[in-house]
């Protein structure tokens, strides 16, 4: 089975090219003199599943990456951003962008802490004022700033 | 306009204190990316997105381009010096590039390319100026059915050029077209796979898309990769190369910039295939081939002088037809977009600043890139002590916050989040990106005119191969189709790699190990190894490689 396993990406692509391609029936498809909303997805959607229905057998073994110890890492990376825009909605700027530099500063890059802490605070901060003072992002509240 | 007039307004515009701000600024982020491996142009520009809408549009242009161009003559240097392309278009420069700097060379090497690269950019600003007006003249006559023609047409040849297999990159083209079709249709105002959600009703944001398939995906998947800090050990001295050096390599310089900007224009093309098929005519006209990969200037002059031509003049596509030829050009198609600037061939007559704007800055960029390049080589060297995973940190919380700034909701980093996983999962398992982003992009302008041709030749397919243009361009289209299946399965019999160009690498190769590195999106054949694998670590993303 694990020989196989590659083509799960192929197959993948093919269920959702199909449900792609029900989707758009349900939107109408309309006549070819006068196409409804869902004739142009529909086309590509069946381009997409024919592709994908294709790739199911042609496809090559050796495009496709062993996965690694890495893919923790790239999971805990992944889930330290999620993190970081909740946080960000809820209490602004700083405190999650601090967090989330020193994780990526310590787990990733390996920095010592004496370098990891006056990167991200000093990181964070120049961030704030580039996008908040400079360019007049509105950010959400910050309960650092108590805005 | 005429073209003096043009250009005379053109530098007026570039000339503009905030536009040499700009392109210099912009020259300077393309080479330290160039040189920094990891982060190529694709992923920056799509990084920088958000800043254009903070600029003018004419600005936002400058800015993009002098990053696309800068990006050219920085990976040269890491090429040169540690065999590490910083950018795909440059792996074919450390063939003969790094046995120069072996030998004490290094400078020579690296000041023939930024001369050839400053007259094959030149060169190609040239031929753009010439070849551009009569082509949006010609294009104006283009109805629905001809815009159909050419878009599906540069779809289809950024698939099959230049990517390792056609097909996935066609399957990821037609996700891109799928997924450009999200939101409110245009013509009837029905919500389209919106489930309901508020957000996804004015579609997904291209901005969004890019940065996290290009940006995080990027990053994400460089993380896997174990980095280690790189040890420059060759002296550079002597950068202005010798009379002889010029003498050896001025007919390489020459053909280089006529091959570069013949293959930028064509859609798919760029860098990757001009650098390659330079090196390839060099070694071929060579009274003694087996120069090439000992270090022969030749091998490094032309194709550094191609890719810059071609990154020059892939901008004749855009600007005349409103078709951007390659991912990075899409990027910059979709920061004019954002910008409200309808690019296509009424450009040259709507925004005249925009065209001939941009087209003077490129000579003052390179002019720029030159001056930068031949005093400063040694001080972007240092660069590479700046350690992966810092860059990583910064680049990400530039991404997240940059894209909040598009449209001030959470919702983008969401979607940027999740585009950057894909990213990151396409990358793993050999799906091109690049296909996805360009159709992306299109997709709007291939489902409103195909819509309009069905509309007005009463649903009668024909409508597309009867016309003269657009018949023209679908016969061509069939022709590629016929011509590189044919090529693939002569490939496949005779055992070897089924992608385009890869026998030119494998022939042009010498033994040395070329790793991978970052490409324009659309070059997965870039950085075929030519042989063996016991070579430098990869040294950017992979989307590049190809089993031996």
């Amino acid at each position: 089975m694990s020989k196989h396993l590659y083509r799960l990406a192929p197959l993948v692509l093919l269920l959702f090219g199909i449900a792609a391609m029900l989707q758009a029936r349900d939107l109408s498809l309309g006549e070819l003199s006068a196409p409804g909303p869902g004739l142009w997805p529909f086309i590509v959607a069946s381009l997409l599943s024919l592709t994908a229905f294709v790739l199911l057998f042609v496809d090559d073994p050796a495009d496709y990456e062993p996965w690694t110890r890495g893919t923790a890492g790239i999971a805990l990376g992944l889930l330290s951003l999620g993190i970081f825009i909740v946080l960000f909605q809820e209490i602004g700027f700083l405190i999650p962008a601090v967090l989330m530099l020193l994780v990526w500063l310590r787990l990733f890059a390996q920095e010592p802490w004496r370098w990891a802490v006056p990167l991200a605070v000093l990181g964070a901060v120049a961030f704030q004022l580039v996008f908040v003072e400079g360019l007049g992002v509105p950010f959400p509240d910050d309960i650092v700033l108590g805005g | 306009m005429g073209i003096a007039d043009g250009l005379g307004e053109g530098f007026s515009v570039a000339l503009d204190p905030t536009n040499i701000l700009y392109v210099f600024i912009g020259v300077l982020i393309g080479t330290v990316i160039g040189v920094l491996p990891g982060l190529g142009p694709t992923a920056t520009i799509a990084l920088l997105l958000p800043l254009t809408y903070e600029l003018e549009p004419v600005t936002s242009v400058i800015l993009l381009a002098g990053i696309y161009y800068g990006s050219m003559y920085g990976g040269t240097i890491t090429s040169v010096l540690l065999q590490l392309p910083g950018e795909a278009a440059s792996v074919v420069t450390t063939f003969d590039g790094y046995q120069m700097a072996k030998q004490g060379r290094a400078g020579p090497a690296l000041g023939i390319a930024a001369v050839g690269s400053f007259i094959g950019g030149t060169l190609a600003v040239v031929g753009l100026i010439l070849l551009a007006p009569p082509l949006a003249d010609l294009a104006v006559e283009f109805g629905a059915q001809e815009y159909v023609a050419l878009t599906a047409f540069g779809i289809l040849l950024v698939t099959y050029l230049g990517t390792k297999h056609p097909v996935k990159a066609l399957c990821m083209a037609a996700l891109g077209l799928f997924l450009a079709t999200i939101g409110q249709d245009a013509i009837t105002g029905t919500g389209r796979f919106t489930f309901d959600q508020v957000e996804l009703f004015d579609g997904l944001d291209f901005v969004a898309v890019a940065m996290g398939l290009f940006g995080v995906g990027e990053i994400l998947y460089n993380l896997e990769k174990t980095e280690k800090a790189e040890q420059i050990k060759s002296r550079i001295k002597n950068i202005w190369p010798t009379r002889k050096d010029f003498r050896d390599s001025s007919g390489a310089i020459a053909r280089g910039s006529v091959l570069g900007f013949f293959l930028g224009v064509l859609p798919g093309g760029g860098g990757v295939i001009s650098s390659l098929a330079s090196y390839g005519m060099e070694k071929r006209r060579a009274k003694d081939p087996s120069r090439f990969g000992k270090g022969a200037i030749e091998g490094v002059a032309g194709p550094e002088t191609a890719n810059n031509a071609s990154s020059t003049s892939a901008f004749v596509p855009l600007l005349t037809l409103g078709i951007p030829p390659n991912v990075v050009l899409a990027l910059i198609y979709g920061a004019l977009l954002i910008n409200g600037v309808q690019v296509g061939p009424q450009l040259i007559d709507t925004n005249p600043e925009i065209f001939w704007g941009v087209i003077a800055s490129m000579f003052i960029g390179n002019l720029m890139l030159l001056a930068l390049n031949i005093p400063l080589v040694g001080v972007f060297v240092q660069l590479l002590r700046v350690r992966a995973g810092i860059l990583a940190a910064f680049a990400l919380l530039i991404t997240m916050v940059g894209v909040f700034s598009v449209n001030n909701d959470v919702f983008d980093m969401w979607v940027v989040l999740v585009f950057g996983v894909l990213g990151w999962l396409m990358k793993k398992t050999g799906f091109e990106p690049g296909p996805l982003v360009l159709a992306f992009v299109l997709g709007a302008i291939l489902e409103t005119n195909f819509r309009r041709a069905m509309l007005t030749s009463d649903g009668q397919f024909d409508t597309f191969f009867t016309r003269p243009l657009s018949g023209t361009i679908f016969g061509l289209m069939a022709l590629v189709i016929v011509y590189s299946t044919v090529m693939g399965i002569r490939r496949q019999r005779s055992g070897r790699p089924p992608a385009l160009y890869a026998d030119q690498l494998d022939a042009a190769a010498p033994h040395e190990t070329v790793p991978g590195s970052e490409s324009e999106g659309t070059a997965g054949v870039a950085a075929t190894d030519g042989g063996n694998r016991d070579g430098p670590p990869p040294a950017g993303g992979g989307s590049t490689r190809a089993e031996p």
